[in-house]
């Protein structure tokens, strides 16, 4: 399996734990991953102008198209914008024309061919979960885990295609492989708040201490992300608050403890 | 040129200088950059950066700074991580530079204590001179290459000064050659010379003598005929062994005046007779202490920011992110403030933050540079000294702010900028400026008028019905009926949208929500939604597009709305609101 | 064959409204592979209710106390109804195994009986139905005995309103009070929102705080009565709290859709269907729908709901349509006439457009245009042009299917889960028995 790995824009800079624990456990799997000179896939420019986003994303799949590699990423806002652009582009002809020629303007062109994909389903489905639970030497039993799948992994289900939206498992049965329990709690499928961080910074936090809050009152111990986003909120609300915390973990640390990868090339 | 005139308008330079340099520090503890920065006195911004460096100097950290002086600001390794050209380039514009400065222009007070026998017109002085100069020349070349090589298709940030001080430099370069040249290949020069250490000027006792410098010293002799009768060439060596040798020899290692000289013979008489020596040796001189009273005002001030800014970084406390693969310095806001005045001068123009920045690709579909670290950089700057803000210049504030806003901090600039510039701390206290100065955010000068406000300014524009087919293209689902002609006011949406739940305070509360902003597109009465809280407070977490029995693709047409008020409101807002 | 490639199944189901959710269960417990597509969209506007059959006929509008003699007699008198055609014994069947996969899900209903209950609705109507969720069942109860009871609403909270349900009923039950209370952490706010409410009562503190909110004003109420708000996830875990603070029993009253009952439905039967590794396609509907009698497998083009977002083709052994009616477009209807919409099998319908309706809009014995819908045969086969099935393995359940007016008869759930079950067992019998993957 090989991929071109997809960064984004906050893991380098934000958490670059992140990737180097994606790059310890895809690297100990087998999985290899490629460097390509990609940029932001547009998310921030979604609510400024439809067409300039699905230029940035198209740009980043026209990279991967030309090394012939599918596109991996460990964030799911990525993976969601990055398959939106994809759905815009399948439906609007015209949309395709104008980005097409941006694109043949910079030397590149973009025709489809190259798949974007999340880690978890990558984990879950091409790994497999029983070939990681098998792969598992330091279980970590006792651990109640609370799964943050992030919106953008999830919804809407016929762009992300990731797991039954209302009813997805996927993420807790990954979690089950490294030994851990998965905890189940009412909220789980509720966004974190980070989106609105900037725009409204109170209904931010209140959206996510009511998911922190609801963890723990759920019996969790520590939150585990599958997105930079995500993860960067919950640690930033609970930074220098008094109120009762939660760890937080991305799923490559998990994961990586498990396989009994060495901490520090988990960024931990 | 007399020495009192030289001493003169050196002093004169020195002082300017002086006072140059003095004014642009003291813009570093004056300047200020970030709603943080206003909040600290000038005195408290002084005093921290003394406690600053006293605390370096008492801990553990003074230990980095030698090691970070030779890899950070000698031997520029940063520069080399991103761009060797350029590297190689500006090596050899330092090396060539320093050298020529120490060797040709301090020689007085440098060469002459190191070489006791130290003559201009010798060997290997002749030679070095030429290659330093050269050095600068082609290092130069190297950078203005490697420059337009890395253009992104946009615009690059640059300063006319920039391109007044390379003029300046290249003119001294040239007119130093020139001068070299010509005095090469001066007839006069040589005849003074033959009169102070020879005694005479006639040419026919002199002919020897002059068949030898025609031939071998590329003097220009009018009268003198070719070929050139080698006995005469002989006879010339023995005098100038007695009287010329001490001091000079065969310029042919100055590789490049020899030639230029070369080339100048047919007009050395004319050059001669106009006194090219003189007035070429004062523009010489005088463009050198231009350069030097304006350096604290060109791009040369870098000689002083950029190691400052490199030490800071070195001497800095880190920030600790596992994993990271670039220093993170922390340091109090009194000091930060300074330092991010000190990185508005520091910042020379080099655009390699530019090359990699994550958000090119929009900022060349949107055809906006604004988005662009350098030229975040200039706007910064312009924000600060306040001529952003000027009338008549609300395009370009406009520019920077929609750049300063689809920023995704994704850090890339900072890890490569050559001169170490936290420009990810300069992005966001930008950001807080533009805010204060009435630019914020989209979602925030939206929202600082209702949207009943907002329909009533749309009111008074052209257009009634939001939606026209001009729409289409940017927001097709907005703009087709079909989409929401469906919807049965449910409340599917409303009830499983996290946004609402979580607004239930009404002070902080949605406006509209989503199941009613369905029901306003329905009745075609769009324009009440483009300012409304909910279309901007929306998370995008798309539960409701999910959910809805109809399927609706409501998050995807909040977004729509998003990207067509700012369109839209933006061509009816009024700048200058202060938020 | 099947369950060696992905994308093929032993059964594809079409819909996911109560019919095409109840197929999809039926057909995971009988070891058979299943792809369903669709949203669950019908199921918000459930509310929670299952109803068996409360009225026939439907002109006379009489009630039944038992669902089975009612199913006796409508199976005397309208044989071709699709209840009719369901055996008693398997009904039972179908719904012991329909609500015991919800309870599963931590979805509980009462046991269910031989009788239908009544109970209050949100506007002081009383609805007959059969199955009952517990969090509802102390509703039945009262409405029998009428004791001192209390009915609490939210301010804020529309469509729900204690004052009109002590109004309508009050004559007949002096006991019964009504009180509306702030909902903690909402005071001020001018709209609230059932599943907010529902949701935010999942955390302690907003529990507690709004049982000691109603505790002073107990009195001598011997149950008290909240609108159907009462968690989401956590359904049971609320109601329990909610009795053991207050120390009666609470029974939820259901309120008007889109309500929280039904989303408890939509996300049980998710969580189930997910469970038992039913493959699901949201936001995705059938395009086209091709049979190769040859090879024995039916051919779906998928795609997005309202926007191609990744066409998609899917194979099945044998198909169920459980598309529904003209809100779930699985029926459409112009001005020339009602059609099935994804293939444009004959519809049972009348015989020109005038007669559709009846002059009287309120006319109890219905409308014609309620009773279109497709014919099946006795394998639940919905039949082509010729009268035959159109396909060996194509079948229809639930509202699509004619002779039937569920919402005058109170029987929709009825039809849904009985249909499923009895097309189910086609199914699995015309697959062999068991199914390969």
């Amino acid at each position: 399996m090989k991929y071109a790995l997809f960064l984004g824009c906050k893991i380098p800079s934000r958490l670059p734990a992140y990737a180097a624990s994606t790059r310890a456990v895809l690297g100990h799997l087998g999985v290899t991953l490629v460097d390509l000179e990609f940029d932001c896939c547009g998310y921030p420019a979604r609510d400024v102008s439809r067409d300039a986003f699905v230029f940035a994303a198209a740009r980043n799949l026209a990279l991967a198209e030309r090394a012939g590699l599918d596109l991996l990423t460990p964030c799911t806002c990525c993976f969601g914008t990055l398959r939106h652009a994809l759905r815009f582009l399948g439906e609007d002809a015209q949309l395709r024309a104008r980005v097409t020629q941006a694109l043949a303007a910079e030397g590149l062109a973009w025709s489809g061919t190259s798949a974007v994909e999340h880690l978890l389903p990558l984990l879950a489905r091409k790994v497999g979960v029983d070939a990681l639970a098998a792969a598992v030497r330091a279980p970590r039993t006792g651990l109640r885990v609370a799964a943050q799948y992030g919106c953008h992994a999830l919804r809407p289900s016929n762009v992300a295609r990731f797991d039954n939206p209302l009813a997805p498992t996927i993420f807790e049965s990954l979690i089950r492989a490294t030994g851990a329990t998965p905890v189940d709690w009412p909220r789980r499928l509720d966004c974190c708040g980070d989106p609105l961080h900037q725009a409204n910074a109170p209904l931010s936090g209140r959206m996510t201490r009511a998911k922190i809050a609801d963890a723990l009152e759920s019996g969790a111990e520590t939150i585990c992300t599958a997105c930079p986003h995500c993860h960067l909120r919950f640690d930033a609300v609970q930074a220098g608050s008094p109120e009762p915390s939660i760890r937080t973990l991305l799923y490559t640390q998990l994961l990586g403890l498990a396989l009994g990868l060495p901490s520090k090339s988990l960024g931990l | 040129m007399s020495p009192m005139i030289f001493q003169t308008a050196l002093y004169a330079s020195l002082v300017l200088c002086a006072l140059g340099l003095a004014w642009r520090v003291s813009a570093w503890f004056r300047v200020r950059v970030g709603p943080d920065a206003r909040a600290v006195t000038l005195s408290r911004r002084v005093a921290a950066v003394f406690q600053g460096i006293a605390a370096t100097l008492a801990s553990r950290r003074v230990f980095q700074i030698p090691g970070a002086f030779v890899l950070d600001v000698l031997l520029q390794r940063r520069l080399f991580a991103n761009e060797k050209l350029r590297w190689f380039g500006h090596l050899l514009v330092v090396v060539g530079f320093t050298l020529l400065l120490l060797m040709h222009a301090l020689w007085a007070s440098v060469t002459v204590k190191l070489f006791q026998g130290y003559q201009p017109t010798l060997d290997p002085y002749l030679f070095l001179r030429n290659l330093f100069g050269t050095m600068i020349l082609v290092g130069v070349a190297l950078l203005l290459y490697g420059r337009w090589r890395r253009r992104t298709g946009l615009p690059q940030a640059r300063r006319r000064i920039d391109a007044a001080f390379v003029a300046l430099l290249a003119f001294v370069l040239v007119t130093g050659f020139l001068l070299e040249a010509h005095k090469i290949a001066s007839p006069r020069a040589f005849y003074r010379m033959a009169e102070q250490f020879i005694g005479t000027t006639d040419a026919e006792k002199l002919m020897p003598l002059r068949a030898l410098w025609a031939s071998e010293f590329g003097v220009a002799f009018a009268d003198l005929k070719t070929p050139i009768a080698p006995h005469l060439v002989q006879q010339g060596r023995e005098l100038h062994r007695d009287a010329c040798a001490f001091c000079h020899t065969p310029p042919a290692s100055a590789f490049v005046s020899y030639p230029v000289a070369q080339i100048l013979a047919p007009v050395s008489g004319l050059l001669d007779q106009v006194r090219a020596d003189i007035w070429l040796l004062y523009l010489h001189v005088f463009a050198c202490f231009l350069g030097l009273a304006s350096l604290p005002f060109t791009l040369f001030f870098h000689v002083v920011t950029a190691p400052i800014s490199l030490l800071v970084n070195a001497a800095a406390p880190q920030r600790e992110l596992p994993g990271q693969t670039f220093p993170t310095p922390t340091l109090s806001s009194a000091v930060r403030a300074s330092r991010r005045a000190l990185a508005l001068d520091a910042c020379v123009r080099c655009g390699i933050c530019d090359m990699r920045c994550s958000v090119a690709p929009l900022a060349r579909y949107l055809g906006n540079p604004g988005l662009l670290p350098a030229h975040m950089l200039q706007a910064t700057a312009a924000l600060a000294d306040g001529s952003l803000l000027r009338p008549g210049r609300e395009a370009g504030a406009l520019r920077a702010a929609e750049g300063a806003f689809l920023c995704t901090d994704c850090g890339r600039c900072t890890s490569r900028c050559p001169v170490g510039l936290d420009l990810a701390d300069l992005w966001e206290a930008a950001r807080g400026d533009l805010a204060a100065a009435g630019l914020p955010a989209p979602a925030q000068w939206v929202q600082a008028r209702a949207a009943l406000a907002w329909a009533e300014s749309l009111e008074a524009g052209p257009g009634q019905y939001i939606f026209s087919a001009a729409d289409a293209w940017s927001a097709p689902l907005s703009a087709d009926r079909r989409t929401f002609s469906r919807c049965v006011q449910c409340q599917t949406c409303t009830n499983v949208c996290p946004v609402v739940a979580h607004s239930i305070d009404s002070e902080h509360g949605v406006d509209l929500t989503p199941q009613k902003v369905m029901n306003l597109l329905r009745l075609g009465l769009g324009d009440l939604t483009l300012g409304s809280r909910m279309v901007w407070d929306c998370a995008s977490c798309y539960q409701c597009q999910e959910h809805c029995p109809e399927g609706i693709r409501v998050a995807d047409i909040m977004l729509e709305l998003r990207a067509l008020a700012v369109h839209r409101l933006g061509a009816v807002r009024s700048l200058g609101e202060r938020s | 064959m099947t369950g060696a490639r992905r994308d093929s199944f032993d059964v594809a189901v079409i819909g996911a409204g109560m019919a095409g959710m109840a197929a999809a269960l039926f057909a995971a417990e009988r070891g058979l592979s299943c792809i369903q597509i669709g949203n669950g969209g019908s199921l918000l506007f459930a509310s929670g209710l299952l109803d068996l059959l409360g009225v026939h006929p439907v002109a006379e509008r009489r009630l039944w106390q038992s669902p089975y003699a009612a199913l006796a007699a409508l199976a005397r008198e309208q044989p071709l109804h699709p209840l009719a055609r369901v055996d008693a014994h398997s009904i039972r069947a179908a719904f012991e195994s329909f609500v015991t996969a919800l309870a599963a899900a931590g979805l509980a209903y009462a046991p269910l009986g031989e009788r239908n209950r009544k109970l209050l609705t949100s506007i002081g109507t009383i609805k007959t139905t059969f199955g009952v969720p517990l969090s509802m069942v102390a509703g039945t109860g009262v409405l029998d005995a009428r004791p001192p009871c209390l009915l609490v609403d939210f301010r804020g909270l529309r469509e729900f309103s204690a004052a009109q349900i002590a109004a309508t009923l009050g004559r007949s039950w002096p006991g019964l009070r009504h009180q509306r209370i702030e909902f903690p952490g909402c005071e001020g706010a001018p709209e609230l929102y059932a599943a907010h409410l529902a949701r935010a009562l999942e955390t302690r503190e907003t529990r507690a705080r709004t049982v000691a909110l109603v505790q002073p004003l107990l009195g001598d109420a011997q149950a008290v009565g909240f609108p159907a708000v009462l968690g989401l996830a956590r359904a049971r875990e609320v109601h329990a709290a909610f009795e053991a603070g207050l120390g009666v029993p609470v029974f939820e009253i259901p309120t008007m859709p889109t309500s929280v009952p039904g989303l408890r439905l939509l996300s049980a039967l998710e969580a189930m269907l997910s469970a038992r590794g039913v493959r699901r396609r949201h936001q995705a509907s059938v395009r086209a729908l091709a049979f190769d009698a040859h090879a024995g497998t039916a051919t779906l083009e998928l795609e997005g709901i309202s926007g191609g977002a990744g066409g998609e083709r899917v194979f099945a052994r044998a198909v169920v349509l459980a598309t529904g009616r003209f809100t779930g477009r699985g029926l459409t209807a112009d001005r020339g006439g009602v059609r099935e919409s994804i293939l444009g099998l004959p519809v049972h319908q009348p015989g020109s457009r005038e007669a559709w309706h009846q002059r009287d809009f309120l006319d109890p014995s219905g409308h014609a245009i309620n009773r279109a819908g497709l014919e099946i045969d006795d394998a639940w086969r919905p039949l082509g042009a010729s009268g035959k099935p159109a396909w060996p393995r194509l079948y229809a359940v639930g509202s699509i299917l004619a002779h039937q007016d569920w919402m005058r008869s109170k029987c929709g759930s009825g039809l849904a889960i009985a249909t499923a079950w009895a097309a189910m067992d086609q199914v699995a019998l015309a697959l062999g028995g068991t199914g390969a993957g």
